[in-house]
């Protein structure tokens, strides 16, 4: 079975973070300051081949909100 | 290959975890561990291939959470978290093992935040381009939706 989101080519990287993210905008404000400080967290991957890497490129994020999530 | 098997003899009062009747549960998020080695009597999660009602000796599986509540059910009560996502690992020894990206217990959500950035994701459904934006979109309706029938559901 194949996710909707892995047809249009999103990787599940991606797919957990839309959903992290939208979860942590409905958070009582009171816990927004403690939300604040876990995001902005990101990974880079490298393809290996031959025992060599080659450069690591960072896995961009979808953005949902025109407010960039800092 | 030889296995050797120990087994074990105790008072049935001194008896915890699986022995009890169990499950031994390890919740734990990136930046928090929420239980670890908490005994409960059930746990109830939404799981991409449906909802499962997990106790323990539960038949060892690994599934992929859907966005959407996990209710532990111990003799105190139930408890509920709403999760982002993440996997539930049930292994022979009936420790539960849930690992989630994001969960907040249903009292700690926000519902008129919830409503809000409903219409706020419709709205990006409907005016995006391309399609990854679209199911991006789509996959922030179906966690806005689940969490609404999960805060309705708690009044009742």
């Amino acid at each position: 079975m194949t996710f909707a989101w892995r047809t249009v080519g999103m990787n599940y990287l991606q797919y957990s973070s839309i959903a992290a993210r939208a979860l942590r905008r409905t958070a009582k404000p009171e816990l927004q300051a403690e939300i604040a400080k876990r995001q902005g967290m990101g990974i880079k991957v490298a393809k290996w081949e031959a025992g060599k890497s080659g450069i690591p490129a960072q896995v961009s994020m979808i953005e949902t909100r025109s407010v960039a999530e800092n | 290959m030889t296995v050797t098997v120990v087994a074990s003899r105790f008072y049935a009062s001194e008896a915890t975890g699986a022995a009890a009747g169990k499950l031994v549960v390890n919740f734990a998020l990136p930046h928090q561990s929420v239980m670890t080695s908490q005994e409960v009597n059930q746990v109830d999660l939404s799981a991409v291939s449906g909802d499962l009602g997990i106790l323990a000796d539960h038949v060892p599986t690994i599934e992929q959470l859907k966005p959407g509540v996990i209710d532990f059910i111990s003799d105190s009560g139930s408890q509920k978290y709403f999760v982002s996502g993440g996997f539930a690992i049930m292994n022979p020894n009936s420790v539960l093992n849930i690992n989630a990206i994001e969960a907040f217990k249903l009292e700690d959500i926000d519902a008129q935040a919830v409503a809000t950035n409903l219409a706020e994701s419709q709205r990006l459904a409907s005016s995006a381009k391309d399609e990854i934006t679209k199911e991006a979109a789509a996959i922030e309706i179906e966690l806005y939706e689940s969490l609404q029938s999960a805060l309705l559901g708690k009044s009742k």
